[in-house]
């Protein structure tokens, strides 16, 4: 039970303060706690959860601007916070970029979202395409609306499926599925992976006519092998393909009870872009890039860095937005790069080398040296060597994930599975991804 | 922001710090200093050589960097290379980036030295003002080592510039500050005296600060400065406003250097010659006039002025204590203040006038200004000016006002700040017991104080009532009946419990005879108190029935009711339990006369000092001991605030107020230690920590010998518990049995050594006489103040023996010794050696210590010869078996028969040769002498050189003495 919410600027001045409980006291008091506890504090505050006086304050970041929610409770923090990213995203969904600017230009529409999506405390509906029904930004619109279509969307928003109205149609029905992936690593100079795992969602947009009922199947290890059984001779060969998932959560329209008991995922989309599912694999992660460190510090005043990168998928594929961080010491005072591809550039402001490559292609290697020049200090202190780290962009899903299937049935309409167009990509991307050398 | 001017002004560093200042976020911010940072790095690694602007613009920005807060490690070298520069912008960037990062245990630390030391040398002055602030801002020891023996050449050099001798002068005092060791001493002392009298006015200022601060450890060397300073004083407060232009601040002349003179005066005691006082009289009497002028100036930094050079004139006269005339007018100028309306002035005025009414000039003139103190008291807002007030008036109490300032107080405490309550209710216990001309007042005060602030009563406070009620017999029936009639309020405080359990447990009988204040009616008023108290307060009400039982009979029944209660026969609380059950079996099986015997009124608390005031003192601190006293201030400086609470010459005019205290003192107790050299006074043990014991521990300890077996074992024990003569020596130290050994069998040597004294020893016994000289070595260079060594006798020892000690000095200089010499007689045979206690305050800290005086019965053993023939008589004759005392035990030394004769010798015996058979053993005897009797006694020694064991064998005519003495010989085997 959330008791308010305040969205401050980077300087701390609040922009938008909504409380929905008396129990969290003055506003004042607790708009001011969070302010010099946590955007004022000396240190840098790196927990998201702070309590200040017996009052708990969850926060987000969105470049510069502060979501704060604040609570007396022992309320569920996942809850809260995923509540807040919900809410980051019909902010984002309405007005585009989460700014200062944006915030003061829409706050009426702010608060009458808040009101919507909040009841006392309790998260209610935040689903944009239903919000997008009766909170509108032209406010105007509101009062052509006929009564029958009020009570259209109060029969809709109440009703069992908040998510999607009736009487959508579309002249050509088609949908388009996106797997996205980050791939996390950290791995020893030696090559010896210390930690590795892949968070994932499945993010779909459909533009489907009617009330269509989805399936949607995918190389899930537990239900290839329930398969499996029947058919003995395919074991073997969809076993490799399968994928262990650790765990994953779905959107609302997922009939949860179905997954349970025969782990089929299905259910009836909302219209436009909605995320179907997330997921977390930590077991056969393909890594796209190996990064070999190879750092010699010659005396005190000169370093030499050697970085070769190799590319590790099929040769056909691309990976793209490749780009290489290799920190430099404190007391660096000069850096002479050569790089057989792409542009590598000392960034004195972040105290690092960055190598920057458009494009590389699977099962390739390329190399990078550097001389860093060091300025001597009294300081006895040893450089800590700060990992490697590495951004990049693959279009396959790093986990082994594949979508095996997503059918459509509309029962009222007459247009069948084969009318739907479909189209699946796979998007793997670089989270924290680093070797320490 | 900088101004950015041509040429001089550094743009670049400009630009950073606007830059830095536009920064949207700390990220921003740490970025951009990441990029200056490497640019700088950059910079400062390129071969070519960077010229002195550049340098100066980087050194700059890093400097700014670290005022930021981020670590700097490098540019250092930069810097110092700075010093080195010919351009004032440049080393003054270089010096400002040292005395802000550079710390002491840096490598560079010798290059920065040589560059300060060219700088010193150098003959252009602002380069050596520059490197004079180095060293003083820096002021570590290792700069002071470099250059503290320069510091003051410079200083004293005849042709360094006024700025430079300035800035020499605040750097040596800042050295010397830091490391007093490391500034020496020598001929330019008497130089920096002449500073007095420079003309120009700031080195002046400086020199006085240094002058002040040198004196305070020296003062015979700086004495000359006394005339000097009161001639530039007198030059300055006669001068027009206009005189002193640069230094006349809003109409007052030169006020720093006036006050600071004025503060270098009080350094010093009033000076001898007549000029020079005259002239300083005058100096004083103008200041004083001058206050009484209208002002100058209606701003209030000129009132501000005049007030500070008018408050340390009147704390010079307060501080000479001399001049009756200066101190009543300073005294009246105080009186103005009081109902300034300027808060500052007014706490300030009451602050000095606190020690104006210590003065015995200027008490009578503090009086007259009592109504306004207490409508001060009444009516501040301040609460510290409250607390000010109430000290003054604690200050200015004396036996006239004592009755009006203490209602006063009283009234005050009702609504009085949390903080002060404490203090208030010590100040007016203290009052009250001081001033009490009739006790009935005495106790009604008190009584009101435990009423209105019971909670801030410390315990002090009523131990100190029921020690005066003891005490006077004509106040113990008003007590009763007062203390009856407090506890019929409804709710009182648990001290007032307190205080009336005891009273009327000792006296209850007093009022006994009125019906409304009945024995009956007593004891069911304190029991209905019973269960409200605590633990504590609970033990003493069953205390106080036992004493009932006994005061009044017929109360037995119900309180034996009561005490066999189950929660108290079976209370968790295993003190109460224990009382319970005690105290049930004695009024039980004893009759009423062993009952009256144990029960018996408290005997009279031996007189001591006011635990109450030892109280307050230890709250104030010790610093402001002799102005919350009523002791006088000590003339001059350097008085020991410890020992000079009241020195007792200049008391002798005005009645010591705590002299008279229930006039009790006309009979000093017999066993009142020596008193150290400022004597008479009551308040000397002040500060050690022996209180006396409180009259409930008192109270208990007569009753304490725990499950009575016989009424005579209680009688018995009663006697030494009672005895008001028992004065605590302190426990001996672990090893003064092993020192005594020492010397069982030898007269002199080292009694005692460790760290800061050696106690030696030298001694002579003739029959039962003997003379015996201590001296008392100080092995430390500082001198020992309060010395005092006496010597005790435990038990019942002053009727065996009489020590009579001379008195030795009160001060040991340090490495020097003194003697004391002891004369010694035995009246009769004594067990326990005499106790010697040795106190001293040794840098503050107070030290005692207690030994066991080498004097032993054998001391005054005269050795007898003999024939064989007639031992063996004797021996027969000494046959009876308490007669003898043998022991049978381990040698801890090697078997050598000279050595075992020497210490049979050294013992006092005789030795007899050819007595016993084997010529193995010893045989010795003599007579142990002492005035009442002698003793005759033979003693026999039988060492067995295989086992390494001896056999002892004592005959004397006295059992004890054969026992005591045989104990002694063998220990020393």
């Amino acid at each position: 039970m959330i008791g308010g919410l305040f969205i401050y600027n980077h300087k701390g001045e609040v922009l938008i303060s909504r409380v929905y409980r008396d129990d969290i006291g003055n506003r004042r008091n607790a708009v001011d706690a969070f302010r010099v506890n946590v955007i004022h504090a000396r240190q840098q505050v790196r927990s998201p959860v702070t309590n200040i006086a017996r009052t708990s304050f969850f926060h987000v970041k969105r470049s510069n601007i502060w979501l704060a929610a604040v609570t007396k409770q022992n309320v569920n923090a996942a809850m809260v916070f995923e509540f807040l990213y919900k809410m980051c995203d019909v902010m984002a969904a309405y007005f585009g970029k989460i700014s200062e600017e944006n915030i003061k230009n829409n706050f009426v529409l702010i608060y009458e979202l808040l009101d919507e999506i909040l009841d006392f405390g309790y998260p209610q509906n935040s689903e944009t395409g239903a919000l997008k029904t009766f909170i509108t930004q032209q406010g105007i619109k509101s009062q052509h609306q006929t009564k029958e279509e009020q009570s259209q969307i109060t029969s809709q928003v109440t009703g069992q499926i908040g998510w999607r109205r009736e009487g959508i149609k579309y002249r050509r029905n088609e949908l388009f599925l996106d797997v996205l992936e980050s791939v996390n690593l950290l791995m020893s100079p030696q090559g010896q992976v210390l930690s590795a795992h892949v968070s994932g969602r499945v993010v779909m947009k459909s533009y489907l006519s009617g009330m269509p009922e989805c399936k949607f199947g995918m190389n899930d290890k537990i239900v290839i092998e329930k398969q499996g059984k029947g058919t003995a001779d395919e074991t073997g060969k969809s076993g490799k393909q399968s994928i262990a998932i650790d765990d994953c959560t779905f959107h609302q329209c997922v009939r949860l009870s179905k997954f349970d008991s025969e782990r089929s995922i299905s259910f009836i989309p909302p219209d436009g872009e909605f995320e179907l599912m997330r997921y977390r694999t930590t077991k056969d992660i393909i890594l796209p890039f190996r990064v070999i460190p190879l750092v010699r510090e010659v005396g005190r005043t000169k370093l030499e860095v050697k970085v070769v990168i190799k590319s590790n998928f099929k040769p056909s594929l691309l990976a793209q937005k490749i780009e290489v961080r290799i920190p430099t010491p404190l007391n660096t005072s000069g850096v002479q790069v050569i790089c057989m591809k792409g542009k590598a550039k000392y960034k004195a402001s972040e105290n690092a080398i960055v190598w920057k490559i458009k494009r590389m292609a699977g099962m390739k290697e390329s190399q990078i040296s550097a001389e860093i020049e060091l300025l001597p200090t009294n300081d006895k202190k040893k450089w800590a060597r700060p990992p490697i780290s590495m951004n990049f962009e693959v279009p396959f899903a790093p986990s082994g994930l594949k979508v095996r299937y997503l059918k459509v049935f509309e029962p009222k309409l007459n247009y069948s599975d084969h009318d739907v167009i479909k189209w699946v990509r796979y998007i793997g991307r670089s989270g924290i991804y680093e070797t320490r050398c | 922001m900088p101004a950015v001017s041509k040429g001089d002004g550094m743009r670049g560093l400009a630009v950073f710090i606007s830059d830095i200042r536009n920064c949207k976020s700390k990220e921003a911010e740490i970025k951009r200093i990441n990029k200056e940072l490497a640019n700088i790095r950059s910079k400062f690694k390129g071969d070519k050589a960077l010229d002195g602007y550049s340098k100066k613009k980087y050194v700059c920005k890093l400097l700014f960097i670290f005022l930021l807060g981020h670590d700097i490690d490098f540019g250092h070298m930069e810097a110092v290379n700075l010093l080195s520069s010919n351009k004032y912008t440049e080393k003054q960037i270089g010096y400002l980036f040292i005395s802000v990062l550079v710390n002491s245990t840096s490598e560079l630390i010798r290059l920065i030295n040589n560059g300060v030391k060219n700088d010193l040398t150098s003959r252009n002055p602002t380069f050596m003002c520059l490197a004079l602030h180095c060293i003083a801002n820096v002021g570590s020891r290792e700069m002071g080592e470099a250059f503290a023996a320069d510091i003051p050449r410079i200083l004293v050099a005849g042709d360094s510039m006024d700025s430079v001798k300035q800035s020499a002068a605040l750097c040596l005092l800042r050295l010397y500050k830091a490391s007093p060791d490391l500034v020496p001493m020598g001929e330019w002392t008497a130089r920096v005296v002449h500073l007095l009298n420079d003309q120009h006015m700031g080195v002046v200022t400086a020199a006085v600060s240094l002058i002040t601060c040198l004196c305070k450890k020296n003062p015979e060397d700086f004495k000359t400065c006394v005339s000097l300073a009161v001639s530039r004083l007198s030059r300055i407060v006669s001068s027009a406003s206009t005189d002193l232009q640069d230094y006349t601040y809003y109409f007052v002349p030169a006020p720093w250097l006036s006050v600071k003179l004025l503060r270098l005066l009080q350094c010093y005691a009033p000076p001898e010659d007549a000029a020079v006082k005259g002239r300083l009289v005058e100096c004083l009497e103008t200041v004083l006039n001058k206050a009484q002028e209208p002002p100058k100036s209606k701003k209030v930094q000129h009132s501000n002025a005049k007030n500070a050079v008018l408050f340390e004139t009147i704390s010079l006269i307060i501080h000479y204590d001399s001049e009756p005339n200066l101190l009543v007018r300073a005294c009246n100028q105080l009186g103005q203040f009081l109902q300034h309306r300027e808060t500052n002035l007014r706490y300030l005025a009451l602050e000095s006038m606190c020690t104006l009414a210590s003065s015995e000039f200027s008490h009578e003139a503090v009086k007259t200004h009592i109504d306004t103190v207490i409508n001060a008291l009444k009516t501040e807002r301040d609460v510290s000016v409250r607390q000010r007030a109430a000290d003054l008036l604690y200050a200015m109490c004396d036996r006239s006002n004592a009755k009006q300032i203490v209602s006063e107080m009283l009234r005050y405490l009702e609504t009085a700040d949390y903080a002060i309550r404490e203090e208030i209710v010590l100040k007016v216990a203290i009052l009250a017991e001081k001033y009490a001309v009739d006790y009935s007042w005495y106790v009604d005060t008190i009584l009101n104080l435990i009423r209105i602030a019971g909670d801030y009563v410390s315990e002090e406070v009523w131990y100190r009532v029921l020690q005066i009620v003891t005490n006077r017999d004509d106040v113990q029936g008003y007590a009763a009946k007062t203390v009856f009639e407090a506890l019929q309020a409804p709710a009182c405080h648990e001290n007032m419990v307190k205080v009336g359990g005891y009273i009327l447990g000792e006296f209850g009988n007093l009022i006994a005879g009125d019906p409304r204040s009945s024995p009956p009616v007593q004891f069911s008023l304190l029991h209905s108190k019973f269960h409200l108290c605590s633990v504590a307060t609970r033990a003493l009400l069953l205390s106080t029935y036992i004493k009932f039982i006994n005061l009044f009979p017929e109360t037995k029944a119900t309180i034996q009711a009561v005490l066999r209660a189950g929660s108290q026969l079976r209370n968790a609380d295993v003190e109460l339990q224990q009382r319970a059950v005690e105290y049930l079996t004695l009024s039980s099986i004893a009759s009423t006369d062993v009952l009256a015997t144990v029960l018996e009124e408290m005997p009279p608390f031996p007189e001591r000092e006011s635990s109450i005031l030892a109280k307050l003192k230890r709250k104030k601190g010790p610093g402001a001991a002799s102005t919350l006293d009523d002791g006088r201030r000590e003339p001059g400086p350097g008085g020991d605030v410890n020992g000079g609470v009241e020195p007792a010459p200049s008391a002798g005019s005005t009645p010591s107020p705590s002299a008279d205290l229930l006039g009790l003192r006309a009979a000093p107790p017999p066993a009142a230690p020596p008193a150290p050299p400022s004597a008479g006074s009551l308040l000397v043990d002040v500060f050690s920590d022996s209180l006396g014991p409180s009259p409930e521990e008192a109270f208990l300890s007569e009753l304490e010998p725990p499950a009575p077996e016989s009424p005579r074992a209680l009688l018995a024990d009663q006697a030494p518990a009672a005895d008001p003569a028992a004065e605590d020596p302190g426990i001996p130290i672990p090893e003064a049995d092993g020192l005594l050994n020492k010397f069982v069998c030898k007269n002199n040597g080292v009694l005692f050594e460790n760290a800061l004294l050696q106690i030696g020893v030298k001694s002579e016994f003739r029959q039962n006489l003997g003379r015996m000289y201590l001296f008392y070595g100080n092995k430390t260079s500082v001198q020992f103040q309060n010395f005092c060594a006496t010597v005790t006798h435990p038990g019942d020892l002053q009727t065996q023996l009489v020590v009579q000690t001379k008195q030795v000095p009160g001060q040991v200089d340090g490495g020097a010794q003194v003697q004391q010499v002891l004369n010694i007689e035995c009246l009769r045979d004594f067990l326990m050696p005499p106790l010697l206690t040795v106190r001293f305050r040794y840098g503050g800290t107070p030290q005692a210590f207690t030994l066991k005086l080498p004097v032993t019965i054998n001391k005054f053993f005269q050795p007898t010869e003999m024939a064989a023939q007639d031992f063996f008589q004797r021996w027969k004759q000494l046959s009876l078996p308490q007669q003898e005392a043998q022991k049978i035990f381990q040698a801890n030394h090697p078997m050598d028969s000279e050595v075992t004769k020497a210490k049979l010798l050294g013992f006092g015996s005789a030795l007899l040769d050819n007595v016993d058979p084997n010529p193995e053993n010893y045989v010795g005897a003599g007579i142990v002498q002492t005035k009442a009797l002698q003793v005759g006694c033979l003693l026999r020694l039988e060492p067995n050189a295989q086992a390494q064991m001896y056999r002892l064998t004592l005959r004397t005519s006295k059992e004890s003495v054969s026992r005591h003495l045989c104990e002694l010989l063998a220990e020393q085997f």
